[in-house]
C-alpha cells in the first residue's frame, strides 16, 4: 500500500469534467474488500453485536419504550440504506474505466467508507489522539489502515464540498 | 449547559424563509394560554465521538439541514468542544426523522423533549 499512498495526486480531484477518482487497482480492491466485510456483518451479525454498535446508536437515552419502537421501525431501514450505499460503491470501484464520479456516487462512497471506519474504529477502540501512530502500539497496523481511510474520506468530503449538488 | 437553541433563527434565515407576524385580525383577545399548552418541541442532539471526522460532520450538517458552511462549522465545533450540540428541533415525528438521517450517516444523535 505504501507506494500507492505516497503520491502527489489526492484520491479525489475536481476538474471541469467533474470529480475525478484517482484510485489505483490496489486501493479499489482493498476498499471493495472492506465494504464487503461490512456488508457481511450487516446481513449476518446478530442484533446487538458490539461490532455494529456505532452503526445503530440509540435515539433515546431515557425512554425504553420509545427506543424499542424506534429500533423496530428504523433498524431495517438503516441496514437497507447502508447496503444500498455499499452496492453503489462496489459497482463503481469495480469499473476500472470509470474516471469521473457523480455527486451521488461520491456521497455513497462517503457513507460506505464511514461505515467501515465506524466498525474498525469501534474494534480498535480509537480515541481522538490516535492520529499519531505509536510503533509500540499493538494496534499499529490497523490504525495505519484506519488513518488511511480517514485520509481518503477527507479527500472525498473536500471534493463534495467544492461541488455542491447541481 | 449550551445555548445552541439560540441559533435557531439563523437556520431560518439560511433557508430563505421570512418570518412575518400574521395580524390576528379576527382574534379579539390574545390566546396566549393556548399556544403555551401545545406540546413542547423536541430537540435533536449530536454528541461528540472520536471516530467521525470534523469535515464529515460539517458536511452532513450542511447536507441534511441546508445550513450554511459557517453555521454547520459552528455546530460541528460545538459538538467537538462542548461534547454536544442541538442541531434541529420540532415535532416528535420530524425529530425522529432527523435522528434517523443522522444515524444513517453514522453520527451519534439522540432526541429529547424540552430544554436541554
Amino acid at each position: 500500500m505504501r507506494s500507492d499512498v505516497a503520491r502527489v495526486k489526492p484520491p479525489f480531484t475536481t476538474s471541469k469534467k467533474g470529480i475525478a477518482i484517482n484510485l489505483g487497482p490496489d486501493e479499489r480492491g482493498l476498499l471493495r474488500t472492506l465494504i464487503g466485510e461490512v456488508r457481511e456483518l450487516l446481513t449476518t451479525a446478530p442484533v446487538g453485536d458490539p461490532k455494529l454498535a456505532r452503526l445503530f446508536p440509540p435515539a433515546y437515552f431515557d425512554n425504553d419504550e420509545a427506543e424499542t419502537e424506534y429500533q423496530r421501525l428504523m433498524r431495517d431501514e438503516l441496514v437497507a440504506s447502508r447496503l444500498d450505499s455499499i452496492a453503489t460503491v462496489d459497482a463503481f470501484l469495480g469499473d476500472d474505466k470509470l474516471k469521473i464520479v457523480t455527486f451521488a456516487q461520491l456521497d455513497a462512497f462517503c457513507a460506505a467508507l464511514n461505515s467501515v471506519r465506524l466498525v474498525l474504529g469501534t474494534l480498535l477502540n480509537v480515541g481522538e489522539i490516535d492520529d499519531y501512530l505509536d510503533e509500540d502500539d499493538p494496534r499499529h497496523d490497523e490504525l495505519a489502515l484506519y488513518n488511511f481511510l480517514s485520509w481518503l474520506l477527507d479527500s472525498a468530503i473536500s471534493a463534495l464540498m467544492q461541488n455542491p449538488v447541481a | 449547559m449550551n445555548t445552541s437553541t439560540n441559533r435557531d433563527n439563523e437556520g431560518v434565515n439560511t433557508a430563505g424563509v421570512t418570518l412575518v407576524a400574521a395580524a390576528p385580525a379576527t382574534i379579539e383577545r390574545p390566546e396566549v394560554e393556548e399556544s403555551i399548552s401545545l406540546e413542547h418541541p423536541w430537540v435533536v442532539l449530536v454528541w461528540n465521538d472520536p471516530i467521525n471526522l470534523m469535515s464529515y460532520v460539517t458536511f452532513v450538517f450542511q447536507k441534511l439541514f441546508g445550513y450554511s458552511l459557517e453555521k454547520a462549522t459552528e455546530l460541528m465545533l460545538d459538538v467537538h468542544e462542548k461534547g454536544k450540540a442541538v442541531v434541529s428541533s420540532g415535532s416528535k415525528e420530524k425529530s425522529e426523522m432527523d435522528v434517523y438521517r443522522l444515524h444513517e450517516h453514522g453520527l451519534w444523535a439522540t432526541m429529547q423533549q424540552d430544554a436541554v
